[in-house]
């Protein structure tokens, strides 16, 4: 499990890639969608053909924090003929928004069921250490700032009654047409991720976002792990 | 090493009583404080000229701890802070249960020589496992003993809430403007920089002293997080926990690349901590002395309807917003009620619809007042009671009729006595304190929990019934 923490430190980097952070989580038994790093486009079909289709495609570079806004992501590749194009579509797009920004290749992913869109997150707290965090995607974190914390180690309790304290609580009990999410499988991976981040003092920082909660379970689309400054 | 628990009790509840470096300039603050102690009280001075000033206070004087011909549990230490380390060594050879440090001018100058004279004090104690309260603090306050650091704090008065304060201030208004309310203190602690014991010490002490019903702490910060969180964790299981935290500590230079720690800031924190371990969050003074009262003078309830009973309509629609704001809900009452209600209830200036717009039917019969209570009590869409006490328009009433005051006083209790739902009642400020005054001082003494506004009651209910859906 460290593996992936080890080399990134002997590269000195501190962002662990989307494909790194989520070898780590599903180690941890965290269910995240399978993805895979490709160095051609040969390699990106032959692991879509696996995977199955639909699948996504997402630039991986130590030199690209947010990949959406360098046009690094294509969703919902329908078959190989797409999946070529949208490679080199991608590679093209980077080369003109970051120049020059080092690539390690694409990861490929299959395309989730969607749900509702919710994050959950660890932060490391100066004084109380290791903090997870709960809230809904989208406009509800990034503008009303609607998310409940806790301190780790959590108990069942906890993981409980934070998903109940947002305000946005009602939109996961089915909303417009959204079905009811599964909040035992939100509250079991917010369960994980509190022995994660006691099992893995090196995680600074971690974003689950977003994770798709739906009727049958819970699954984490996307992962950003930041390591700390120190090893 | 730790300190002991045994070492610990000895200082927090001690027989006999140290003074050290007390002086005519500070007009013998500590050993005046002392002058109720349950006990013997000795002052240590080596100054000649402070010496004579100190005996007309009738309190033996010795140049050294060790020269005392008792065993003192608890020293009161306020000497420069370059004398300070000899002092703590002096506690230590006399095997003193514990000591304050009000002298303060250590770390929390941020000077090296304050650092290292903190190092050294450390350095002293620790080993010795000396229950060393601070430095920079006001120290211990136990009013059954007669321990006090302000001669205004009250003594020979067993009291049930204990207090935990990093700031002497906040310690000290609190043991004042709650003795003010009728509020006491079991055991009341500021500690200051909290070297050797801090805020989890006394909080574990506090959880298992049998005087202690509830507990009420002010805090900026914490040495050891997780240690105060677990064991607010565990403390909070066993006692009600009221948490005032001030000030606001910097997130650091550090980088942060993701939403989760870009949210997370110092108040979120500290709030989602205080939640967690099943504590309430208060933020000023009035909040912390307003739900201490609530946890202790009035019954828990897990509902959340409430009876209300106004002596005008304005009030009624008012002390109705108060409390729907703060979370209640004011609910119509079931058809018996209305029904009993109907056969009496005087509706020409009046309403019963809830709330109960009540002075002119208690005025026609004050016995009416115990029906509207009985009512109440009765109703299953009710859970808890609250009443507005007219000052404005019925305090000179009381003041030149006290056995009406006695009548209603007696409703109160009744209905208290009797009835399992909650109780509390607001008597706001008017423009006849003085005549008030009287009347808030016996509701006091009655044990009524009386709130200065409909706000301010509304909330202590609220939070002090979160902290009965944890126990």
């Amino acid at each position: 499990m460290t593996d992936v923490i080890a080399a990134a430190r002997a590269a000195q980097r501190t962002l662990l890639s989307e494909v790194e952070a989520k070898q780590l989580l599903a180690e941890a038994g965290v269910n995240v969608t399978e993805t895979r790093l490709a160095a051609s486009a040969d390699e990106a079909a032959s692991h879509a053909a696996e995977l199955g289709y639909p699948v996504a495609l997402k630039v991986v570079s130590d030199a690209i924090t947010h990949k959406t806004d360098v046009g690094g992501v294509e969703l919902g590749i329908a078959d190989e003929a797409g999946l070529r194009t949208a490679w080199d579509a991608i590679h093209a797009r980077v080369a003109g928004a970051a120049p020059g920004a080092d690539l390690q290749g694409l990861s490929v992913q299959p395309m989730a069921e969607p749900g509702a869109e919710v994050i959950l997150g660890i932060t490391q707290d100066q004084q109380f250490g290791p903090v997870l965090m709960f809230g809904l995607g989208g406009v509800f974190v990034e503008v009303l700032k609607d998310v409940a914390f806790r301190i780790v180690p959590l108990e069942p309790r906890d993981a409980t009654e934070m998903v109940r304290e947002i305000q946005g609580f009602p939109v996961l009990e089915g909303f417009r047409g959204t079905p009811a999410a599964n909040l035992e499988a939100i509250e079991s991976m917010l369960l994980q991720l509190s022995e994660f981040a006691e099992a893995n003092p090196d995680v600074a920082e971690l974003d689950l976002n977003p994770v798709f909660a739906r009727p049958d379970g819970a699954v984490a689309v996307d992962a950003r792990i930041l390591l700390t400054s120190e090893a | 090493m730790a300190v002991t628990r045994e070492r610990l009790t000895r200082a927090l509840a001690p027989k006999v009583v140290a003074v050290i470096g007390d002086k005519k300039a500070s007009g013998y603050n500590w050993l005046r404080s002392m002058k109720e102690f349950d006990g013997p009280v000795y002052s240590v001075q080596v100054d000649e000229s402070e010496i004579p000033g100190i005996e007309e206070l009738g309190i033996p004087n010795y140049k050294s701890l060790t020269d005392i011909p008792d065993q003192v549990d608890f020293a009161v230490c306020a000497v420069p802070r370059q004398v300070a380390p000899f002092i703590v060594q002096g506690c230590v050879e006399a095997n003193v249960g514990g000591v304050t440090l009000f002298t303060s001018g250590f770390a929390e100058t941020g000077e090296d020589i304050g650092v290292e004279l903190q190092n050294k004090i450390f350095e002293i104690a620790d080993p010795a496992g000396l229950a060393l309260i601070g430095p920079n603090c006001m120290g211990l306050h136990v009013p059954g003993l007669g321990v006090r650091f302000n001669r205004d704090q009250p003594a020979g008065v067993q009291g049930n809430i204990g207090f935990v304060s990093q700031s002497g201030t906040h310690g000290m208004n609190f043991s004042l403007t709650g003795a003010a309310q009728g509020l006491y203190c079991s055991t009341l602690v500021s500690f200051g920089n909290g070297i050797i014991l801090e805020a989890a010490d006394y909080l574990e002490y506090l959880a298992d002293d049998p005087q202690t019903e509830v507990i009420g702490m002010y805090i900026e910060g914490a040495r050891d997080g997780q240690r105060l969180f677990r064991t607010l964790r565990e403390v909070a299981a066993k006692k009600p926990v009221i948490i005032w935290k001030g000030g606001q500590t910097e997130g650091g230079g550090r980088a942060i690349r993701s939403h989760t720690a870009s949210l997370a800031s110092d108040q979120a924190i500290w709030e989602a901590m205080i939640t967690q371990v099943g504590a309430v969050a208060v933020h000023n003074l009035d909040e912390m002395i307003d739900v201490v009262k609530a946890t202790l003078l009035t019954k828990r309830t897990q509902g959340n309807r409430l009876g209300l009973i106004a002596m005008t309509g304005g009030q009624s629609v008012v002390l109705t917003d108060a409390f729907e704001k703060a979370g209640w809900k004011v609910p119509t009452l079931s058809d018996e009620s209305y029904a009993q209600l109907s056969e009496f209830f005087n509706i020409i200036g009046g309403s019963y619809r809830n709330p109960l717009d009540a002075a002119g039917t208690i005025g026609q019969d004050p016995k009416h007042l115990d029906t509207i209570f009985d009512i109440l009590d009765a109703d299953e869409n009710i859970d808890a009671v609250g009443m507005e006490l007219s000052a404005t328009f019925m305090a000179r009433r009381w003041q030149d009729k006290p056995e009406e005051f006695d009548r209603l006083i007696g409703s109160l209790k009744r209905f208290m006595a009797e009835s399992d739902k909650p109780f509390l009642a607001a008597l706001h400020p008017s423009h006849v304190e003085e005549a008030a005054l009287t009347a808030r001082k016996r509701l006091q003494e009655e044990g009524i929990a009386t709130f200065p506004s409909f706000e301010r009651a509304a909330n202590a209910l609220r939070k002090a019934s979160a902290l009965a859906a944890v126990s």
